[in-house]
């Protein structure tokens, strides 16, 4: 019997194709724009995630607390905390900790024989290849002994090395860096590989000496701005920026004095701000889809009236309540489900386009797919509900002397 | 005994004013009766075979079919009644316009659960014969003349082959000639074995029953038994 009424009610789709149609895109609409959404915010999501990652979700940083001054203003607390000392310290202490770099920069001019070029320079030990897996294509780091004996040894960022020998092979060349009114002759040991501009800033033209030649030679003071730490793995950075956390607490005595922050927390700050996005936009294409359930409901109730004589009719010739509840049913089902997969259809070929444009990876979970239809036919239900249990309900000989 | 009714009543409220279409009607149908009803226009001749036909229920009063009070029994139970043992004609045909001939004729078998579509089709198929349709069943109603029409609404009536079969003025719409094919067609069911309970304005054809109950202001007046 069920296939018989299925059957009624496609016929009377089908007769009404344009109706039909024009009943469905509100749902149509609806479920691309949630198909859509859905999948552009998951691409744009993991895009943000993966150029974090990249970075490493294991890298923890550690600066000066943040305390508020006179007149409520935010300013960063005394920085004369940070030594070469103790990032051994925090080493030795915490044993997730796979690795701690000091941050310490200046900012010069680097001259070569015939150009010169202001830039940042980094300090660093051996250990920042390894954080930030960025290595030199030609001649080699920052070494040990390079750091110890404080050696004016530079390496020279990709472009850097371009911009100061262009076409000849720097290594072993002399530049000279002019800071503070005063120079400073370094030998080139290398030129790093070429990374492009990630998340970090554009590495390509920084030069890299060791850290202890700022310190020592152009600072002249023993403390850094902080440290960047690498945790053995994702999964422990949790624990080692616990470590960390402990160790300073202990030591420094006041937890205003200095900061962590770890990869995961921001990737997790992220997940957060574009969750909430993608939630806020896929509410704004469920009005949609109840827009389109209220014009189903519509079209239902018109297509009630309409056939109020075949309602009388069938009723007299047997028709129980629940044979015309679940005929007009169907049809909104129908019309709900069938908008609903054409949605998913149009919204699919909407995420791959947009995709494409944001150079993402198109992402269409299964989860959004069946979601959109299990909703589509759920609004297909709840809004069929009300015109069908009319249609029921009509009285037959009522229905039946309907003009 | 195939139908007993007991001062039945039925009053349409119309706003304030209460209609009385049926002042309280007594009678008895015994099975292969074949009863006419006649009475002026108004006078509860449509409200009474609803009645009958379990299409509608009484305000007041008792009715019963195959001894079975149905005066006051659930919409469903209605249905399945309606569905099993009434066959109803309707003066203005009432066939589904899209469905076509064989479609409509199948609808009351939908309606009983009869299963595959060849038994249903081959039920259909036997109705339309009887009333003598047994091509054109795949034209849809309005490629057919009134009077096929009203066979098709007849055949429809009888698939389920019901004990009872209600007629309200089932030739009203047709020409004398066609009007006279379709009384034949209501005589050889007679003969088969059927109940019928028909409505008529006009006198020839109610000559042609077994009884003829006359009504007005929705009291019988009449009802006689022809020789
Ligand atoms: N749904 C209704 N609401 C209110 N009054 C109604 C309704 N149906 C019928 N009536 C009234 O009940 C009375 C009987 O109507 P009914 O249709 O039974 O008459 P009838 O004998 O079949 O007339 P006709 O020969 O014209 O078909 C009439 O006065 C009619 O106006
Ligand atoms: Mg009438």
């Amino acid at each position: 019997m069920i296939l018989e009424i299925l059957r009624m009610s496609l016929d009377s789709l089908t007769a009404n194709k344009l109706r039909s149609f024009l009943s469905m895109l509100g749902i149509i609409i609806g479920v691309g724009a949630v198909i859509a959404i859905v999948s552009v915010g998951s691409g744009a999501q993991s895009q943000v995630t993966s150029q974090i990652s990249q970075l490493g979700s294991n890298i923890i940083n550690i600066g000066p607390g943040i305390s508020r001054g006179r007149s409520g203003r935010i300013s960063f607390s005394a920085t004369d905390v940070f030594t070469m000392e103790l990032a051994e310290q925090l080493m030795r202490n915490c044993p997730s900790l796979k690795n701690i770099i000091p941050s310490v920069q200046a900012s010069g001019l680097l001259i070569a024989s015939n150009t010169n070029y202001q830039t940042s320079i980094i300090g660093v030990t051996p250990s920042y290849q390894e954080i930030y897996e960025y290595y030199p294509a030609v001649g080699q780091f920052v070494t040990t002994d390079h750091e110890e004996n404080a050696s004016n040894v530079i390496v020279l960022g990709a472009g850097l090395a371009e911009e100061l020998f262009p076409g000849e092979n720097p290594l072993g060349a002399k530049v000279k860096l002019f800071i503070r009114n005063r120079n400073l002759l370094f030998t080139v040991i290398g030129v790093m590989e070429e990374k492009g501009t990630g998340a970090m800033g554009n590495l390509e033209n920084q030069a890299f000496i060791p850290a202890s030649v700022i310190l020592k030679k152009i600072n002249n003071r023993k403390y850094v701005n902080g440290y960047t730490a690498q945790a053995l793995s994702s999964e422990t950075a949790k624990t080692a920026v616990g470590e960390i956390e402990y160790f300073l607490t202990r030591y420094l005595t006041d937890t205003n004095k200095f900061r962590i922050t770890s990869q995961e927390q921001i990737l997790e700050t992220i997940n957060q701000v574009t969750g909430t996005l993608s939630l806020m936009l896929g509410g704004i294409a469920g009005i949609s889809l109840l827009v389109g359930g209220i014009g189903i409901m519509n079209i239902m109730l018109v297509s009630v009236t309409e056939r109020t004589r075949e309602i009388g009719i069938r009723k007299a010739l047997g028709a129980k309540r629940k044979h015309i509840l679940s005929q007009f049913l169907i049809e909104s089902l129908a019309m709900s489900g069938f908008g609903g997969l054409i949605g998913i259809g149009l919204g699919w070929v909407g995420a791959v386009g947009v995709a494409k444009i944001g150079g993402w990876p198109l992402v269409v979970t299964h989860t959004s797919v069946v979601v959109a239809f299990s909703f589509s036919l759920l609004v297909g239900l709840f809004f069929g509900i009300y015109p069908a249990r009319k249609a029921a309900r009509l009285d037959p000989v009522i229905a039946l002397s309907y003009e | 005994m195939l139908i007993k009714i007991n001062n039945l009543k039925k009053t349409y409220k119309m706003g304030e004013v209460n209609v009385e279409a049926l002042g309280g009607v007594s009678f008895q149908i015994e099975e292969q009766e074949f009863v006419a009803i006649i009475g002026p226009s108004g006078s509860g001749k449509s409200t009474l075979m609803h009645i009958l036909g379990c299409l509608d229920q009484p305000t007041a009063g008792n009715y019963f079919l195959d001894n079975e009070d149905v005066s006051r029994v659930s919409d469903d139970k209605l249905a399945e009644i309606r569905n099993k043992k009434i066959g109803f004609v309707f003066q203005q045909f009432n066939l589904l316009p899209k469905a076509t001939i064989l479609q409509n004729v199948s609808v009351p078998l939908i309606y009983a659960g009869v299963r595959g579509r060849r038994k249903q089709q081959h039920l259909a198929e036997k109705a339309l014969q009887m009333v003598g349709l047994g091509d054109r069943m795949n034209h849809r109603p309005n490629e057919v003349s009134g009077g096929q029409r009203q066979r098709v609404a007849i055949a429809r009536a009888l698939i389920n082959n019901p004990s009872l079969i209600l007629a309200d003025e089932p030739t009203g719409n047709l020409d004398s000639k066609t009007g006279k094919e379709i009384m034949k067609i209501f005589h050889q069911l007679n003969k088969e074995g059927h109940t019928i309970i028909m409505v008529t304005h006009n006198q020839e054809i109610a000559n042609q029953a077994q009884r003829v109950i006359q009504i007005r202001d929705g009291l019988i007046q009449r009802d006689e038994v022809i020789a």
